[in-house]
């Protein structure tokens, strides 16, 4: 009859046999270990860009679970893109702020560019390829108007930040002042001409006789941006300014120059009767609400008001065929600049300016599609909304077989050797 | 709209309304000639007052020594940046003269150099054609002053404006007289005066 110890023999092994098997597995799992994994991986979007280049690579990868530590760059989200057309479940989950950024070159002669920007609670860091622009607070939206910019502009805060190319340049045309001989004919065009436009005029001083730049017409959008017909002396050029305006060029009128058929005929308003200012009372501190004023009045259905003061509107816009037309209904804007104390002739000079570039044609910027102006929001165009669950999952697969193994080499190596000391064996 | 009205400028020191008869001549001429709204009569307005930049073309002349307030200086200044034109005319004639003197040098502290005019300038094209530069006026050779034609006027320019005129020719004799006298003479001596409004106005 056999000995209990001679009986364990054949169980020791089979726990040897157990063991180089299981080492046998482990050591196959290891060496298969990409594709093993491949069913179902975890990614920080921080990592992403190495990650991706083996998840493409790889057939069996069946989903991807993101978690948004970072904000994934376009190129990105058009991997995570086409990896969800050829089939691949891929989830997102974190908290992301809502970023927004657009920069357009605002249409004046400086070339300065406009920053419009929306972000969360936490204040916006601005840059561009040079070095820091500003800090903006943008829980509400903000806009920064910038002299000039380099390269790519950044907006956000951490490694979250939406981002635009800086934008072309804009080619400016000559601006024609058409008005009688008084100080707004004269300071409208030193406004203008000191901010950079080309001005051109026709300032009548007497019957048929006219301060007058040469080769005024044909007054087409290849020659000219803006009209500026300040009051009825513009007449003579009504029909001109009537086809300029089709062809998108833009008008400023002012409230007098409503007395032109063709003109009130384009107007997003009428004009009421003039209201005297209190530049008598205001002495070298006049401002836009001080002039003496025809509020504006039945505006057109299409047309908006884009400045009020508490006597009524004071510009109002509309679009007229392909041009943009605004109605003025300030008198005497010189008095701003010459009385407006020492902001006066900037404010003065800006104004008449912003005024030029809100109707100034555009021509033909494409936005540029390299721009990542809203990553969040393109992040839910590309893989829809965050998931619900937190999957803030470890990289180790959820099989439970590795575990098992793990457990069994120890185990089967422990009640070996215990077996063979038990038998005196060393 | 605004009316053209035609400022004397007032100054702390010298004869500032040496030429009382000059605005009545010029608002005249302004209105015979052009379509201009011109005001009837026109003021005086201290120059350190902020009355001043309620009239962006300014007249000044006199015989005796020029010498600004810091007030009136600054106002100049500011008064220039924003665009105001200044007229002056040395009613002496006479660059040796104590107003030529002591204006320039005043002049110069406040706007910088005063530098000739070219007679091809804009000016002289604003309303009548002057093919040579500035009228000479029949006080130049009368005998006082300094007895010389002066071919050009001085002036300083900013943002390529006028923003000061300065004359050694004595307008301010030469068109000191009641308007109404203007029928007893064969060319009006103040279209020059026209030209100048019409600049301010238009440039």
């Amino acid at each position: 009859m056999r000995s209990r110890a001679e009986l364990r023999i054949p169980v020791e092994w089979v726990l040897r046999a157990a063991l180089i098997a299981a080492l046998a597995f482990a050591l196959w799992r290891s060496l298969e270990s990409d594709e093993s994994h491949a069913a179902g991986r975890a990614l920080d979007a921080s990592g992403l860009t190495g990650a991706l280049s083996g998840l493409l690579a790889n057939p069996s990868v069946s989903s991807v679970d993101l978690t948004l530590d970072a904000m994934p760059t376009q190129v990105e989200r058009d991997a995570l893109r086409a990896m969800r057309r050829a089939g691949v479940t891929v989830n997102w989950h974190g908290v992301a702020p809502a970023l927004a950024l657009e920069a357009d070159r605002l249409r004046d002669p400086e070339g300065r560019t406009r920053l419009l920007m929306k972000g969360e609670t936490t204040p916006l860091a601005l840059a561009d390829s040079a070095g820091v622009l500003d800090t903006v607070n943008a829980a509400s939206g903000a806009s920064v108007d910038i002299q000039s910019v380099v390269g790519q502009v950044r907006a956000g805060h951490g490694r979250f930040a939406a981002s635009v190319r800086e934008p072309e340049s804009v080619p400016l045309h000559a601006v024609l002042v058409l008005g009688r001989a008084d100080w707004d004919s004269k300071f409208v065009m030193s406004a203008l001409s000191e901010a950079g436009w080309t001005v051109r005029a026709k300032i009548p001083t007497a019957p048929g006789v006219a301060v007058s730049d040469k080769d005024l017409l044909p007054l087409d959008t290849s020659r000219y941006d803006v009209v500026i017909a300040l009051d009825t002396t513009a007449g003579d050029f009504a029909p001109a300014i009537a086809r300029f305006v089709a062809q998108g060029g833009g008008l400023i009128a002012g409230a007098e120059a409503l007395g032109i058929q063709s003109l009130r005929a384009l107007a997003p308003s009428s004009a009421q009767e003039r209201r005297p200012g209190r530049i008598l009372l205001a002495e070298d501190s006049v401002t836009p609400r001080d002039l003496p004023l025809r509020a504006l009045t039945a505006l057109r259905g299409d047309a908006v008001a884009l400045e009020r003061v508490p006597a009524g509107i004071t510009v109002a816009a509309r679009r007229a065929g392909l041009g943009r037309v605004i109605t003025v209904g300030y008198d005497e804007s010189w008095r701003w600049r010459m009385l407006g104390g020492s902001s006066g002739l900037a404010a003065h000079r800006r104004w008449w300016s912003s005024a030029v570039g809100a109707v100034a044609p555009e021509r033909g910027i494409a936005p540029d599609p390299s721009g990542d102006g809203a990553p969040l929001a393109a992040l839910i165009d590309v893989l829809g909304p965050a998931s619900a669950s937190s999957a803030k999952a470890s990289n180790a697969p959820t099989n439970p077989l590795p575990i098992i193994i793990l457990l069994i080499i120890p185990g089967a190596l422990l009640i070996e050797t215990a077996s063979r000391r038990f038998r005196g064996v060393p | 709209m605004t009316d053209f009205v035609f400022a004397t400028a007032q100054y702390e020191s010298g004869d500032w309304d040496s030429a009382p008869l000059v605005p009545s001549n010029v608002i005249d001429s302004v209105a015979r000639y052009t379509s201009i709204a011109v005001a009837p009569s026109g003021v005086v307005v201290p120059l350190s007052s902020p009355s001043l930049f309620r009239y962006p073309l300014i007249y000044l002349t006199g015989h005796l020594p020029v010498r600004f307030s810091p007030a009136e200086r600054g106002n100049l200044q500011k008064y220039a940046e924003r665009g105001g034109l200044l007229f002056v005319d040395d009613h002496n004639h006479d660059i040796d003269g104590v107003f030529h003197k002591t204006a320039t040098e005043e002049l110069t502290r406040t706007y910088g150099a005063i530098h000739p005019i070219s007679n091809k300038h804009p000016l002289y094209r604003a309303f009548f054609v002057f093919e040579d530069g500035p009228p000479t006026t029949s006080h130049e050779l009368n005998g006082w002053g300094d007895n010389l034609v002066h071919k050009t006027l001085s002036g300083v320019e900013r943002n390529g404006r006028l923003v000061l005129l300065y004359s050694s020719k004595d307008y301010s004799s030469e068109w000191g007289y009641h308007p109404e006298n203007k029928r007893f003479m064969s060319v009006d001596n103040t279209k020059f005066a026209v030209n100048i409004v019409t600049y301010a106005l238009t440039r």
